[in-house]
């Protein structure tokens, strides 16, 4: 049986006066998975992600969500099990954490007890009678993380989410945000710049840039794009391209090493013997692998950020 | 309802209320230092002084009033970037419209209390007779329409821009307006302006006798212009409703 999708967008498009921030994007989030929404800083995620909420108006193209054609007049009626977090958390700095709570579970009119469960998921109860003005950056982030989960919606768009965290925070984010499918059965949408993050909380990737999606699908499937390589320098390169010919091995040359498909050990050290009877002096041999950040870099550009 | 109630709950401990009644508390203090010894004159005619009093102070302070009330209730929203979490839950549409119902209750309840501040006062002060209850609440329902109008105006500009410093500029520039406005008696086209609203809808007059010192207050008939001066204070109130709703769901978030 095929995967629902709860997302999909077919050639949705927003252009500001002559600036096409997103460009023709079919996006799909099966159901259940944790989607990693990466691209460099102002590829066009956030658009994207406010044209699925509903906050910012496509050109073109259209959404569907649960299976159904968002429109404005069905919008707010499906966003009602969506939760969102879009850049920075909403809230009111007068008010307690807790009032902040009560406010959007009154207008999602979802139960009084998810606030003290949802406190208790991003680790605010004791800090829930404390106006939201003093509460640190780090709290602020996980106020809106425990706004977005009121009602335990079926989808949650996570927009930056661990953006002025400290490495604990991060670490803390990432982990509740991986734990959500399995525990509250969640699909989660989660944007980032950066690889790293997406590599460690992500099943499904989508990559943008400059507003197209260049890649999507499982991390995994990402994963198997990295390339394993022998590589090897010698002082005499021209030699050792002649004895890789002799093997039958059609060498890249990379700066001062010879670049060789992926060999098992014993055809490494017998190349190695060779190499050195013919009087090369052997440098270095070096096990290359193609990592996530140069495919990542491959398709966003190299002045991408990582 | 939902909407408008949480708007109510937003604003806990943001003293809005406490603002108002300190602004009003001001106007009544005003009115109390300008009648604090009545003549015998004045007593004979003080409860229609008051009628014609009354929209010129308006016209000083209810434009800056209205500036204050609608920043109060918009920068919440702005300071905790709050609209793009609302517009999820809620239509741009139904927002509005609870800021407006919001703002509308604080107007009813500032022109009740108004209202009730110029009878006791009037009382207190043993004006001849009774007020004409009839001219009274002919004021207050224009004085609210005005205030109304002022209000939508000022509501739109400070949930369209960030910095509240823009609609309070607005506002103060109105309340000046309004002053200028007094002292232009003879220019029929006040209600040109949306502060010129409680000038060009008065239905009160008054001759200054320079010999007596005496004030004179007569109930004027109203005139062609008169008339246009009401339907322009419903236009502008129209209008900033439209508009400021337009402006305010085309917008993206």
């Amino acid at each position: 049986m095929p995967t629902q999708n709860l997302i999909e967008t077919t050639d949705l498009t927003k252009q500001y006066g002559k600036v096409i921030c997103v460009n023709q994007l079919n996006m799909q989030v099966p159901q259940g998975a944790i989607y990693g929404f990466l691209g460099p800083n102002g590829a066009g995620k956030s658009t994207t992600l406010k044209m699925i909420l509903g906050l910012a108006k496509p050109t073109n193209g259209s959404i569907t969500l649960f299976d159904s054609p968002v429109n404005e007049k069905n919008r707010i009626k499906l966003l009602a099990d969506t939760g969102s977090l879009i850049e920075s958390p909403s809230y009111y700095g007068h008010l307690t954490g807790e009032e902040n709570l009560r406010i959007i579970q009154t207008l999602k009119g979802c139960p009084e007890q998810d606030i003290a469960k949802v406190l208790k998921i991003v680790r605010l109860e004791d800090a829930r009678k404390k106006q939201v003005n003093h509460y640190s950056l780090g709290m602020k982030q996980r106020l809106g993380l425990a706004a977005a989960l009121l009602g335990f919606p079926k989808l949650l768009i996570l927009d930056e989410p661990t953006n002025g965290l400290d490495p604990a925070g991060i670490q803390e984010m990432r982990e509740l945000i991986r734990t959500l499918p399995s525990s509250y059965g969640i699909t989660v949408v989660v944007s980032s710049h950066l690889l790293s993050e997406i590599d460690q909380m992500a099943d499904h990737v989508g990559i943008i840039r400059k507003g197209e999606l260049v890649y999507q699908n499982t991390l995994e499937s990402l994963h198997s794009h990295a390339k394993q390589q022998i590589a090897i320098r010698v002082n005499h390169l021209p030699i050792a391209i002649d004895i890789l010919h002799q093997r039958g091995i059609e060498p890249t040359q990379e700066n001062d090493y010879l670049l060789l498909p992926m060999v098992d050990d014993a055809y490494v050290a017998n190349l190695c013997q060779q190499l050195v009877s013919q009087n090369l002096s052997l440098y270095r041999v070096e096990k290359r692998e193609k990592s996530l950040e140069d495919i990542f870099l491959s398709l966003t550009g190299k002045e991408s950020s990582l | 309802m939902k909407t408008l109630k949480m708007e109510f709950y937003k604003i806990k401990r943001r003293k809005i209320g406490l603002t108002m009644c300190a602004l009003m508390a001001v106007q009544f203090l005003w009115l109390i230092w300008a009648f604090r010894n009545p003549s015998e004159s004045e007593r004979l005619q003080g409860w229609l002084g008051t009628l014609y009093s009354m929209p010129l102070i308006n016209s000083i302070m209810m434009p800056t009033i209205m500036a204050v009330l609608a920043s109060r209730l918009a920068d919440v929203e702005h300071k905790g970037n709050t609209y793009k979490q609302l517009e999820t839950l809620r239509t741009a549409s139904s927002l509005f419209h609870a800021k407006v119902f919001c703002g509308l209750i604080f107007i009813v309840l500032m022109f009740v209390a108004q209202f009730t501040f110029l009878i006791l006062f009037g009382h207190y002060l043993r004006y001849e007779g009774q007020p004409d209850i009839g001219y009274y609440l002919r004021y207050l329902l224009l004085s609210l329409i005005c205030t109304f109008a002022l209000y939508l105006l000022q509501l739109a500009l400070s949930m369209l821009f960030f910095n509240q410093m823009v609609p309070l500029v607005v506002g103060l520039c109105g309340s000046m307006l309004g002053l200028i406005l007094m002292y232009l008696y003879n220019w029929n086209f006040r209600f040109l302006f949306p502060w010129g609203g409680y000038i060009s809808t008065m239905f009160v007059g008054a001759d200054w006798d320079q010999n007596t010192r005496i004030m004179t207050y007569y109930y004027m008939e109203t005139t062609e212009n008169g008339f246009l001066g009401h339907g322009f204070i419903v236009l502008w109130m129209i209008l900033f409703y439209v508009v400021g709703r337009i402006l305010f769901t085309r917008r993206e978030v």
